[in-house]
Order: structure tokens, then C-alpha cells, then sequence
């Protein structure tokens, strides 16, 4: 593998956490605002 | 490794960042903490939890501290494919088996534990199977766990092995006793946003200080070609093959992920286990780049301990603030597996020990069930801490743990399609794995004559049974039958002969295929079927009074499960 190639191939990872991160926040929040909008608990 | 020596906490910074991480924690869990918490709350949270909940809590339980350490271990042993070869693999078991969890949700939707619904189906004898293996399991998994943050903790402080274990076993057992579950699961959230977080900044911080790119050409030479082969074949046979294996029933058979399969509102069960896939892979593929690049660095663990590549990494290259970042992320993901842990077992002494065999689920006092999950985990716990005085090796532990699960996955899958499998069948089959799978892990038998074919021909078939349930969840049982078939007809002209030199595989494979042959032998002539509409009626909630927040049922969720108690197998 040449040298960009291997630089994509490890830094690719961190992306994709942040992606799943801010997937899984938006998520959290979305429900949680309407919790409260509910007046319900969140769990 | 001056690093990992110089660049320690005082004992102020880390007592600080242990208040700050389990006081956090605490704090959430007091906020959503009753003063009288219902039973089937304690379990499963009402059956009801949200996206972003669940997502949060599926990543971080299936995540802990030995799979980022492993993963780098594999990176550093195997080169570039190796963390592909421990993150990929553990990453899609997760995808492989959302179908069932669709289906298993679709006949049993208010379940605790999957051995209550063995029990529903079968009776007394697959239930204490089930729940027997999940005991030891999970207690296997809590120890490591703190055994890790033990680990963590003497190595970046001042503080003794022994110091870090209690300090970590208290901190867990803190936030999850009261509210059990549903604390569990919130304060995972909270623990994911650390540790992605953490990964996203740590790794590429790690990448530029450690002088890449240009160290890939400078230590180039410092890789094997095997090492430097991303299509390894020693990788994949002596890594990749035995956990896809192993992880597959460890995704099947552990409490923890299917606590969180009831949990889930049952249309969320799909974006939430792809999105946990996603999520679980990119965490711990890029944590376990670490070790790749510590060996293009040509870098030393401490003792020649691999399981110090990631720490002493952490240590040489990050800043102060970032060191804490990256001790916050391992107690988090080594905390957040360890409270799941506590709560699988409380569920199983719950549900499947008091509330179905010791009072029976008519009789069932909800205030002594809760009791009962609240003495489980305290008892857990002291368990779990005496036997991490020991250190044992956990990841055997585990992947023998993972094997004896191998032995159910089929008997456990076809109970829940297939109305022919009876009780008989899924015991003996199970049994009978089990007395294969050991003589073959453990090699108490020479394989290198006739019994060593013999493996290798259950062993290919156990090649197909894993391949062909991978499918079978997807696409159904046609397309199951011809990629079994298929993947038998091709490995066996390389395997027979040689695969039973792979201990830890051949055994795996085995104990699939000889429960698999047995189970179908036992149930393929059977006339009479199983009514599947009678799980639903036989599981279902203990506690009457007040509970989490309940949303209508899903469009395509079965007819809701009458009152507890109502029919017993």
C-alpha cells in the first residue's frame, strides 16, 4: 500500500467514529426534546 | 517506554478524574432513579428505549476495555489487516443478527432474558442452559473488566492493582444498583460520547506526533510480508476465523446484547443495531490502528506485555489533557460493559431464577425481585473482584466462553423458526456438542490420526452451519441451504487434514456442527409442531404497577401478550 493510501486507510476510522457520534447524539437529543415536550421520562 | 513511566497522574488527578467520570455518572443515574422502581423497569427499561439510547448502549456494551487492547494487539501481531481481522468481524456479528432479534422480539415481545423465552418454549432444562452460560459469562466479562481498569489505574498512577480494582468496582456498582437497567443504559449514552469522542481525536493526534506519514516509509522494513499483506491468510486463519466464530454466539447468547434487543422499541431494532455495527467497527478498527502503527515504529511494549502497546502509546505521544481524555475513554469503556454486565446478571437471578423457578411467575413479589437483582449485583461484584486477584487469562476465558455458546447458537436460532425443535432435542443437541467441543479445544484426544479427519469433517461442516446462519437471517433458509452447501463443498478440499491444527477454531466449529446435526437429526421427524403465538403469552411482565413510559406498539408488532402468568409450559 503507498503512503496516502495507508494514511487514508488509518485516519478513515476517527471520521467514521465522529460520524456515528454525531448520528447517535442527534438521535439522543431529538428524543429527549420531545420527552420533554411530552412530559414524559426519557427511559 | 519512558513515556508511560514519566508521563503518570499524581494520585490527586486520577482520585479527581475517577469522582469526576463516577459522580457524572452517579448523578445521571439519580436523576431518572424512582423511589419504588418496577421490576420489569429494573430489566428492560418498559420495552420502549429510543434511538440514540439504545444505539449509545448497544456500542458501548459491545465495546469494552479488551477489545480496544486486543484490537491493537492484532494490529501490532498481524500488521495492517490485523485490526480489520478483530473489529470487522466482532462489528458485523452485531448486523448478523439484527434479523433475529427482529423475529425473536416478533414472538417473545415482552421478554427479559432469552433463556425465559427458552424456558416458554422448551421448559426448565434449556433455560438453566442458557442462563447457566450467561452467569458465567457475565462475571467472566466483569472481572476483566476490572481487571482492566485495575491494570489502567497502577500503571498511570500512584495507586496499587488492588486499589483500581475497588476504586472501578465501586464506582460501577454505584450508579447501577438503584435504578439497575435503565441506569445501565442511560449512563452509557454519556460513556459513548467519551469514548468516540476520545477515538476521534486521540488517533490522529497519536498519527502526527508519532511522525507519520513519513514513519511508513521509514519503517517499512520493520513489517513482515505476511504483516504488510493486507490479505493475510495467517491473519485470517489464526485471528479473523476463530472470532467470527466465537462472536457470532457471543452476539447470540450473551444477556447483555439481548437485554438491550427487549429494550429497544421494536421498530428501532434495525437502525440501531447497523448503526451500533458502524459504530462498535470504526471505534475499535481505529483504536487497534495504534498497534499498526507501533510497528512501523518499531515501538517496545513495557515487559513485552502486548496489552501495553495502547497506554504506552497514549503515553509517548499525548499531552497531558489528552492522557486524561484517553484514561476517561478506557474506565468508560470498561465501565459501561461492566454495568451491563451487572444488570444481565440481575436480570437472569430476576427473571429466570426467582421468577420463573423459585416462586414462580404467578406468585412473583416484584419488591423481592428487585431485591433480588440488587443483592445479584452487590454479590456480583464482591465475586468478581476476589476471582480479579487471580488474573486470569481473559480473553481464553472468553473465547472458550464464546465456544461453549457455539454449541447453542443453532438449538437457540431454531427454536424460534422452526416449530419441530423440542426440548429434547435442544438439550441433547447442546450436550452432545459440548462433549466433542471439549476433547477437541483442549486436545485430550491426539488429532493427528483418524479422530483428526473426523474433526476436520465437523469441523467444515461447522463452516457451512456458520455461513449458512449468517444468511439465513437475511435472505431465509434457501439461500441458507445453498451458501452452507457451497461454503462446505469449497473449504473442505483445503480444510480436511489441516484444520484441526487450529485448536481454538476447530473446536468452535465443531460444537456448531454437532449441535446442529443432532438438534435437525432429533427434530426432522418429529409430527407434532409448536405453537410459536404461545411464547408471547408466556412471557411478559411481573410488575403491574407503575412503569416507564410505554408507546404504541409498532405496525407490525404481534397482538399484544395477555397479563402475566396466564398459561405455563
Amino acid at each position: 500500500m503507498s503512503t496516502a493510501a495507508l494514511t487514508a486507510y488509518v485516519l478513515m476510522w476517527p471520521v467514521l467514529v465522529a460520524v456515528v457520534l454525531f448520528v447517535i447524539c442527534r438521535g439522543f437529543f431529538r428524543e429527549w426534546a420531545e420527552a420533554r415536550r411530552k412530559g414524559e421520562d426519557l427511559i | 517506554m519512558e513515556g508511560l513511566e514519566t508521563a503518570r497522574f499524581s494520585a490527586l488527578v486520577v482520585v479527581g478524574l475517577l469522582v469526576l467520570f463516577y459522580g457524572g455518572t452517579f448523578l445521571i443515574s439519580a436523576r431518572i432513579g424512582k423511589k419504588e422502581e418496577n421490576a420489569d423497569g429494573y430489566m428492560t427499561a418498559g420495552n420502549n428505549i429510543g434511538f440514540g439510547i439504545s444505539a449509545a448502549s448497544m456500542t458501548a456494551t459491545w465495546i469494552w476495555a479488551s477489545s480496544m487492547y486486543a484490537s491493537a494487539t492484532s494490529g501490532y501481531t498481524y500488521g495492517i489487516s490485523g485490526p480489520i481481522h478483530y473489529g470487522l468481524w466482532g462489528a458485523l456479528m452485531i448486523l448478523f443478527i439484527y434479523p433475529f432479534g427482529k423475529r425473536i422480539r416478533q414472538v417473545a415481545p415482552k421478554a427479559h432474558t432469552l433463556a425465559e423465552v427458552m424456558y416458554a418454549r422448551h421448559g426448565r432444562s434449556s433455560q438453566l442452559m442458557l442462563a447457566g452460560s450467561n452467569i458465567v459469562g457475565s462475571l467472566i466479562s466483569l472481572m476483566s473488566n476490572f481487571i482492566a481498569g485495575g491494570v489502567l489505574i497502577s500503571m498511570l498512577s500512584p495507586f496499587t492493582f488492588t486499589q483500581g480494582v475497588f476504586a472501578v468496582a465501586a464506582g460501577v456498582l454505584l450508579y447501577t444498583l438503584w435504578s439497575g437497567f435503565r441506569a445501565s443504559v442511560l449512563t452509557d449514552f454519556v460513556q459513548v460520547v467519551a469514548m468516540l469522542g476520545a477515538v476521534a481525536v486521540i488517533v490522529p493526534v497519536i498519527f502526527f506526533a508519532a511522525g507519520f506519514p513519513a514513519a511508513f516509509e521509514t519503517g517499512a522494513e520493520r513489517l513482515t510480508p505476511e504483516q504488510g499483506d493486507f490479505f493475510s491468510s495467517t491473519a485470517f486463519m489464526e485471528q479473523g476465523a476463530p472470532y467470527i466464530a466465537a462472536v457470532l454466539a457471543y452476539a447470540i447468547g450473551n444477556q447483555t446484547i439481548a437485554q438491550r434487543l427487549f429494550a429497544v422499541r421494536q421498530d428501532l431494532i434495525k437502525p440501531t443495531f447497523v448503526t451500533a455495527t458502524v459504530g462498535y467497527g470504526a471505534m475499535v478498527i481505529g483504536v487497534g490502528m495504534l498497534g499498526v502503527l507501533a510497528l512501523y515504529l518499531g515501538y517496545e511494549p513495557t515487559g513485552g506485555d502486548v496489552n501495553n502497546i495502547i497506554p504506552g502509546m497514549a503515553a509517548e505521544y499525548l499531552p497531558p489533557v489528552l492522557l486524561a481524555l484517553f484514561f476517561i475513554m478506557i474506565v468508560g469503556a470498561l465501565s459501561s460493559t461492566a454495568d451491563s454486565d451487572l444488570a444481565a446478571l440481575s436480570s437472569i437471578m430476576m427473571a429466570d431464577v426467582y421468577g420463573q423457578n423459585v416462586a414462580g411467575k404467578e406468585k412473583a413479589n416484584p419488591r423481592t425481585m428487585l431485591l433480588v437483582g440488587r443483592i445479584t449485583m452487590v454479590l456480583a461484584t464482591a465475586t468478581a473482584v476476589a476471582f480479579a486477584s487471580l488474573q486470569l487469562n481473559i480473553l481464553d476465558l472468553l473465547v472458550f466462553v464464546g465456544a461453549l455458546w457455539g454449541a447453542l447458537v443453532f438449538p437457540v436460532l431454531a427454536s424460534f423458526y422452526w416449530d419441530k425443535v423440542s426440548g429434547k432435542a435442544f438439550t441433547t443437541s447442546v450436550l452432545a456438542a459440548l462433549a466433542v467441543f471439549l476433547p477437541v479445544r483442549f486436545s485430550w484426544i491426539p488429532v493427528d490420526g483418524a479422530f483428526g479427519i473426523v474433526v476436520d469433517v465437523l469441523a467444515v461442516l461447522g463452516v457451512g452451519v456458520v455461513l449458512g446462519l449468517m444468511v439465513f437471517g437475511f435472505f431465509g433458509v434457501r439461500a441458507a441451504k445453498v451458501v452452507g452447501v457451497a461454503a462446505v463443498v469449497v473449504s473442505a478440499p483445503f480444510a480436511v487434514g489441516s484444520l484441526h491444527e487450529y485448536a481454538t477454531l476447530s473446536g468452535s466449529l465443531v460444537a456448531y456442527s454437532v449441535s446442529t446435526v443432532v438438534c435437525w437429526a432429533m427434530s426432522v421427524r418429529r409430527r407434532e409442531g409448536f405453537d410459536f403465538s404461545l411464547i408471547a403469552r408466556r412471557t411478559g411482565d411481573f410488575d403491574q404497577g407503575p412503569k416507564a413510559t410505554e408507546a404504541p406498539a409498532p405496525p407490525d408488532a404481534p397482538d399484544a401478550p395477555e397479563p402475566a402468568g396466564t398459561t405455563h409450559p
